[in-house]
């Protein structure tokens, strides 16, 4: 363990227990050095995951308090949660792509709407790897997978005319960015910005699977050719090529604009409370 | 004592804050809604939280989430709406969350009629969630008086008891208008029976005993006690582990902690049970009062008649049919589900029948009548129905 798990994260699940290869490690560790660059103590956050490769590999590696939540729903919890707890403890939960833009999207969309304070960590291995390797929302296009096996013939949410992102922004989340889980620094960067957004945050970031998705797709389990094979289809914002799939960097930055979820109930609740008082009234 | 005419939507709300409740999720739901009306109303004035989800499930969740963080908190619905908490009804039992639960039943399946009282929710109530490996608290009101009162109870225990528990009332309870009396002083919540529990927390570090134990706080995120709160089965500690052997005891703690410890939760009513009565009628929630009117008027008539009234559905009270008779099961629908119940805890001997109507109560008159063939051995044969199943 490097001096950084050895403040935040638990000895007992790091190293995580995910496939050696797996990227979602680069993921977990450019939040970890996010929330260290920017002085954060393991009190001041809860933790929260949700199921599949992206919840179950991070749940209770926060060295402080965590939670799981079921299939999708871990933001409805979380709007539940941030009005119980402090004010100034953040919520960051880190989540798989079927979870986010899937199962629990109804409930993502309602999250943004509200712009309730977390900090949604999706960790894209485009599909769903734990249960063997199924098509999700962000497969490409003519991919095969366990449940694709002639090709991705849907369309999938990160095309340009059709990207998750854009319905996020419309639905009010007030920060969203994409990355790849190889994209190191910026990655960071993008966290800490993320993070500070007392609203709701979400950055999608891709990261490569070696066991099924690479299996099915390029027929490899080599990690070095998945790796290079996502590195190669993501350029920033702006310096898109034909190849490029994800195009990276902040899609919209509207932190703190807006008033957040849990603290425009709390002060709606106390001058309601301050009103019935001075009435005497009930 | 503070008295009105009111609702039993009304009655649920008063008797949730006085318990303590300090969040409400809802979702708009026939015969429901009224609570989720009532409470974002009231619940601001006493510094609490109303809030309204996307959904039941996300409703629900919304308020486990909030209990996770301390607060003691409620969600209300019908039968449609019930079935959509399955998830975070599970979430709660298997972290172990107190939160209150109230189920206003309608005529189902499905939608149904909206507007009419139904029971389909029986066994529903006792498995609200999959995976078995657990057992659950259920109350059954059958007024809006005793409503108010069981949601305080279901406070109570679901804070000792560190998992949900729900109210099962029936669309008369809480759209009915009926006399109810709301106590202010602690003399007057003494006399009237209520027990109240605050929330603490559990300080960690371990997740919970393995044991039968209750009384064990629940484990709230955000006080820095490293807390581990999930859905995964947990080792001692909290951390997500897959072993039978960590799944044993966990399952041992959610089940045991319930059945070792059913007297503090069994309630329920008798009447002329005491003198061999030759039929024992069997009914839960507003069937019950009509049952109840026609036994009176049958003992007046001298027929030795009974009545049980189990008012804690779950566990279910088997020690109440000790007696060997004639068993009238009266439910508000059609497939009988608690006369299951009724069977399997029976003595053998026992005769077993079902009177079910749904959508609206058993008349006294269709009760007597009931009495009467059960009396003269003739056999019960429901309008339109074959034979009776029983």
């Amino acid at each position: 363990m490097d001096k950084l798990a050895r403040k935040y994260l638990r000895a007992r699940k790091i190293p995580s227990t995910a496939c050696s290869g797996c990227g979602l490690g680069q993921c977990h560790k450019a939040l970890v050095k996010a929330l260290a660059d920017l002085d954060y103590e393991v009190d001041d956050i809860i933790w929260g995951t949700s199921i599949g490769c992206s919840g179950r590999q991070t749940f209770a590696t926060w060295n402080g308090d965590n939670f799981a939540g079921t299939h999708g729903r871990v933001y409805p919890i979380a709007r539940g949660l941030r009005i119980a707890m402090p004010d100034d403890m953040k919520i960051i939960l880190t989540v798989g792509d079927g979870d986010a833009f899937g199962i629990g999207f109804n409930h993502v969309l309602h999250s943004a709407r509200t712009n309730t304070q977390m900090t949604v960590l999706v960790c894209d291995n485009l599909g769903y790897q734990s249960t063997g390797g199924q098509f999700g929302w962000t497969t490409p296009p003519g991919i095969v997978t366990d449940s694709s096996p002639y090709g991705m013939s849907e369309p999938n949410w990160v095309q340009p005319d059709m990207d998750v992102l854009k319905i996020l922004k419309e639905a009010g989340a007030t920060f969203l960015a994409r990355h790849v889980s190889m994209d190191g620094a910026a990655l960071v960067e993008t966290l800490k910005k993320a993070v500070q957004n007392n609203g709701f945050s979400l950055v999608h970031t891709v990261f490569p699977c070696t066991t099924n998705f690479a299996k099915n797709a390029l027929g490899s389990r080599n990690a070095v050719n998945i790796f290079n094979w996502i590195k190669d289809r993501a350029a920033p914002l702006g310096e898109e090529t034909e190849d490029t799939i994800w195009r990276t960097g902040v899609y919209h930055d509207a932190s703190n604009s807006r008033p957040e979820f849990s603290q425009a109930l709390k002060k709606q609740v106390s001058d309601i409370q301050r009103r019935f008082q001075d009435e005497g009234s009930h | 004592m503070k008295r009105y005419l009111e609702t039993g939507n009304f009655a649920i709300t008063e008797g949730a804050i006085l318990a303590g409740c300090r969040l409400f999720a809802g979702y708009p739901i026939t015969p429901a809604t009224e609570i989720a009306e009532a409470m974002s109303i009231n619940l601001p004035r006493v510094g609490g939280y109303y809030v309204q989800a996307e959904d039941e499930c996300a409703a629900m969740h919304m308020a486990v989430g909030a209990a996770s963080g301390g607060l003691k908190t409620m969600t209300a619905t019908s039968g449609p709406g019930f079935i959509l908490y399955a998830d975070p009804y599970g979430w709660a039992i298997g972290c172990e969350i107190p939160i209150v639960v109230l189920n206003s039943q309608r005529v189902g399946p499905v939608s149904g009629i909206t507007g009419a009282p139904g029971q389909g929710e029986f066994y529903n109530s006792r498995y609200p969630t999959q995976g078995g490996n657990y057992e659950t608290i259920v109350l059954a009101p059958n007024s809006a008086q005793e409503a108010m009162e069981l949601t305080i109870e279901a406070f109570y225990l679901s804070e000792r008891f560190r998992t949900p528990v729900t109210v099962l009332a029936d669309q008369l309870i809480t759209d009915g208008l009926e006399d109810i009396s709301v106590p202010e002083t602690d003399e007057e919540k003494e006399a009237m029976g209520l027990r109240f529990a605050e929330r603490e927390f559990h300080k960690g570090p371990e997740f919970y005993p393995p044991t039968d134990e209750i009384d064990v706080p629940p484990v709230v995120l955000g006080k820095n006690t490293g807390a581990m709160c999930s859905d995964w089965t947990p080792t001692e500690e909290g951390y997500d582990i897959e072993t039978v052997e960590a799944h044993h005891k966990h399952s041992y703690r959610m089940i045991y902690k319930i059945r070792n410890n059913k007297d503090i939760i069994t309630r329920y009513e008798t009447l002329f049970v005491d003198d061999d009565p030759d039929i024992i009628a069997v009914s839960y929630g507003t069937p019950s009062r009509s049952v109840k009117t026609a036994v009176k008027k049958a003992r007046e008539k001298g027929l030795k008649i009974g009545m049980i009234r189990p008012i804690s559905l779950w566990p279910f009270p088997d020690e109440l049919f000790s007696q060997k008779t004639k068993y009238l099961v009266v439910e508000l629908d059609y497939d009988g589900q608690m006369v299951r119940e009724v069977k399997r805890a029976a003595p053998g001997g026992s005769e077993i029948h079902f009177f079910g109507k749904c959508g609206e109560l058993p008349t006294v008159v269709e009760m007597h009548e009931t009495f009467d063939k059960l009396l003269n051995n003739e056999p019960l044969r429901p309008e339109g129905w074959e034979k009776e199943a029983w």
